[in-house]
C-alpha cells in the first residue's frame, strides 16, 4: 500500500490513519508482527522519530501492543478493534455531517441522500 | 545531556558585511534539522563556523559543550556544498583515508552503497560525472556513524531521481540518537523528513519550531509559512 | 595521526616523484649506454643528454612547485575543507608537509649525484672517490683537535636548518596571503618578501649585539681553513640557531592563522 502524506498536517497523525486503516483492511492481521520502525519509516520516507510517534500514539489507542522483547505486533483483541474502528467511523461521519451542514442540508435530507446513493451503488 | 549544538552571539562578518549577526540558536540531540533560508542567507558560513573552516568574527559555538576542535570533529560528520576530494584519489583510497582518519567510519557500510549504485571502487574520481562525485561524497558522510550530521544543500542541483537517492541514503544511515541538520532552500522535497526547522534570513534566525507545532497550530506546510515569511 | 597525514602526503606526492626519479634514472642509463656504443660523442648521446638534463631540471622546479601546491591547494582551497575537518591539529599538518617537503628534496639531491656517478662512472672511480674522503677526514682531524666528524655533522645539520627555516618561510608567506580576502597570491609574495627582510634586520641586530659573527672575517682558502675551524665551528652553530630560531617563528605565525584565523571560502 502506497503512503500518501501530505505537508500540512502533521505527518505523525497521517500516520497513525493510514496504519489503523491497513489494520482494519487486513493488511496487518490481528496478532501479526509489525516490521521494526527503522523499516517502517524508510518504506514511508519519513523520519524514523514521527514514526515511533505514530506508533506511540496507536499503542494508546490500543491497536498495538509492545512486547518487552520482540518489537510491536497487533492487539490480538478482536473487540478492541471493533472499538476503534467505531471510533474512526464516528469521526469520519461527524467531519461529513459538518461539511454537509455547511451545504446546507438538515439531517433528514443528508440521510435521504445517502439512502438513495446506496441504492445507486446496489445497481 | 547537553545540547548537541549551540551558538552563543556568533557573529561572522566579511569586510563590511555581515554573514551571520549575533545568532543564538540551540540543537536538541536525536532529531533531524532542516536549517532553511533563501540562498545568501548565511545557512553555508554558519554550518563552515560549527566546523572549524571560518573563524568567527565574534561569539562562540559549541558541540555537546565543547568548542570545535579534535574531540567535536570525530563526532561530526560534514557535507560540504562543493567538491572536497582530490581528483587523483581512487574511491576505495578515500575510504581507506576516511577509516585511517576516523574511528567511527563504517567501510562495509559505504562498499554496500557503492555497489547498489554500481559504482566501481577501483575507479578514479577524476573520471566520474559531477553527480556520481557528489553521490561518492554523501555515502563517505553518511557512512559515519557521528553525532551530528551537518549537510551543506546535499540536495541542491540534482534531478528528482537523485534527490530521492540521497534523501533515502540520508534516511536509511539515520539513527536515532543522531542530529542530522541539513541546510537548504528546496523545502518540499524535505520536510516530510523533518523534525525541527530553523528559518534563517540575511544572517539572523527568525523562527525556529517544531514541525508538528506548525502544522498543528497553523495548518500549514513548512513550505508555504517559508513562502509566507520569506515573501519578496 | 601525524604518521597517517604522513602516509597521505607521501602518497599524493611520491605519485609526481617517483616516476620523475625513475625516469632519470632511465636517461641516466640511456646515456651511459650510448656514450658506451658510440665513443665520439655524436648526435644520439647529445639527446639522451639534453632529455637527461631537461628532466633534473624539472625535478628540481617539482619539489618547489609541489611544496608550494601541496599547501595552498591541499589545505588552503576546496580539498582543505576535508583536511581541517579530520580529527587532526593543524601543527599536524604544516610538520607533515614539512617532512615530506625535506624528503622530496633530499632524494632529489640524492638522485642528482646518483645519476651524476652513473654517467661519468668509470673503473675505480667509487672506490677512489671513497678512499680519498676518508682520507681527507683523517687529514682534518689530525689539524684540528676536534674530530672533523662533527664539523662535518654541524655542516648537515645547518644544511637541514636552512633548509627547515626555506620551507617554513613559503608556508608562512602562503598563510599570511590567506587572511587577505583579494589577491592572495600577490600578498603571499609581499609577504614572503617582508617576512625575509624582517628577519635579515633581526639577524644583523642580534649580531652586533651580540658580536659573535666573524663570518665576514673567514677567508676560506687553503691556508689559513684550518686555522679558523673554531671560527667556522662558531658561525655554523650561530648558523644553526638563527635558522632555528626563524623556523620557530615561521612556524608559529603558519600555525596561528591555520588555526585561529581559517577562512575557507
Amino acid at each position: 500500500m502506497p503512503w500518501e502524506l501530505n505537508s500540512d498536517r502533521p505527518i505523525y497523525i497521517q500516520l497513525v490513519e493510514q496504519i489503523a486503516l491497513m489494520i482494519f483492511s487486513g493488511v496487518y492481521p490481528l496478532g501479526s508482527k509489525l516490521p521494526s520502525v527503522r523499516d517502517m519509516a524508510k518504506e514511508a520516507a519519513v523520519n524514523p522519530n514521527t514514526m515511533q510517534k505514530a506508533l506511540v500514539k496507536l499503542e494508546e489507542d490500543g491497536l498495538i501492543i509492545t512486547h518487552r522483547t520482540s518489537g510491536r505486533s497487533i492487539t490480538e483483541d478482536a473487540h478492541m478493534l471493533e472499538v476503534a474502528k467505531n471510533r474512526l467511523a464516528q469521526e469520519q461521519i461527524s467531519e461529513f455531517l459538518g461539511k454537509m451542514q455547511k451545504l446546507g442540508f438538515d439531517p433528514k435530507e443528508i440521510l435521504r441522500v445517502i439512502q438513495n446513493m446506496v441504492k445507486e451503488m446496489k445497481k | 545531556m547537553s545540547a548537541i549544538l549551540e551558538c552563543r552571539k556568533l557573529t561572522k562578518s566579511f569586510g563590511s558585511k555581515t554573514a551571520i549577526s549575533e545568532v543564538d540558536l540551540k540543537v536538541e540531540r536525536g532529531q533531524i534539522v532542516g536549517l532553511l533560508g533563501p540562498n545568501g542567507s548565511g545557512k553555508s558560513t554558519l554550518i563552515k563556523m560549527v566546523n572549524q573552516l571560518l573563524t568567527p568574527t565574534s561569539g562562540n559555538v559549541f558541540i555537546g559543550d565543547k568548542k570545535p576542535g579534535i574531540e567535536t570533529k570525530k563526532i561530526v560528520s560534514y557535507l560540504p556544498e562543493k567538491n572536497y576530494l582530490n581528483d587523483w584519489m581512487r574511491v576505495h583510497e578515500i575510504i581507506e583515508l576516511f577509516s585511517d582518519f576516523y574511528d567511527n567510519f563504517q567501510p562495509k557500510k559505504a562498499y554496500d552503497m557503492l555497489k547498489k549504485l554500481n559504482i566501481n571502487a577501483h575507479d578514479k574520481l577524476k573520471t566520474m560525472s559531477k553527480g556520481t562525485k557528489e553521490k561518492v561524497q554523501l555515502i563517505l558522510v553518511m557512512s559515519r556513524e557521528a553525532e551530528l550530521y551537518l549537510l551543506d544543500e546535499p540536495i541542491g542541483g540534482v534531478d528528482p531521481a537523485a534527490r530521492d537517492y540521497i534523501l533515502e541514503t540520508i534516511l536509511g544511515n539515520y539513527r536515532e540518537n543522531a542530529t542530522i541538520v541539513i541546510s537548504t532552500h528546496l523545502i518540499s522535497d524535505i520536510e516530510k523528513l523533518l523534525d525541527y526547522v530553523v528559518f534563517i534570513h540575511q544572517g539572523q534566525i527568525v523562527l525556529t519550531s517544531s514541525v508538528d507545532a506548525i502544522r498543528d497550530e497553523k495548518g500549514k506546510s513548512i513550505d508555504a509559512l517559508f513562502r509566507e515569511v520569506f515573501k519578496c | 595521526m601525524l604518521r597517517k597525514l604522513f602516509k597521505y602526503e607521501f602518497k599524493a606526492t611520491g605519485r609526481v616523484f617517483l616516476p620523475l626519479f625513475a625516469s632519470l634514472l632511465a636517461f641516466a642509463f640511456i646515456s651511459r649506454i650510448l656514450s658506451v656504443f658510440d665513443f665520439q660523442q655524436t648526435f644520439p648521446v647529445f639527446i639522451s643528454h639534453t632529455i637527461y638534463i631537461i628532466i633534473m631540471a624539472g625535478m628540481f622546479v617539482m619539489t618547489l612547485t609541489v611544496m608550494i601546491q601541496r599547501f595552498n591547494k591541499n589545505l588552503l582551497s576546496d580539498e582543505g575543507y576535508l583536511m581541517f575537518t579530520l580529527p587532526t591539529n593543524p601543527w599536524q599538518h604544516i610538520v607533515s608537509k614539512l617532512l615530506v617537503s625535506m624528503l622530496w628534496i633530499t632524494a632529489s639531491v640524492i638522485a642528482a649525484v646518483f645519476t651524476i656517478l652513473i654517467i661519468t662512472y668509470k673503473a675505480g672511480a667509487i672506490s677512489e672517490t671513497i678512499r680519498g674522503l676518508s682520507l681527507l677526514i683523517s687529514r682534518l682531524s689530525e689539524y684540528w683537535s676536534v674530530s672533523a666528524s662533527f664539523t662535518i655533522f654541524e655542516v648537515i645539520i645547518a644544511i637541514f636548518s636552512t633548509l627547515t627555516s626555506g620551507i617554513l618561510l613559503i608556508y608562512a608567506s602562503i598563510a599570511v596571503g590567506h587572511l587577505f580576502s583579494k589577491h592572495k597570491i600577490l600578498a603571499s609574495f609581499g609577504a614572503f618578501i617582508i617576512l625575509n627582510t624582517l628577519a635579515h634586520v633581526l639577524v644583523n641586530l642580534i649580531s652586533l649585539v651580540i658580536k659573535v659573527v666573524p663570518l665576514a672575517n673567514i677567508h676560506i682558502s687553503s691556508y689559513n681553513f684550518a686555522n679558523n675551524l673554531p671560527a667556522i665551528q662558531m658561525a655554523l652553530a650561530f648558523g644553526i640557531i638563527i635558522a632555528g630560531l626563524k623556523s620557530a617563528a615561521y612556524f608559529a605565525i603558519t600555525n596561528f592563522i591555520l588555526s585561529k584565523r581559517l577562512n575557507l571560502e
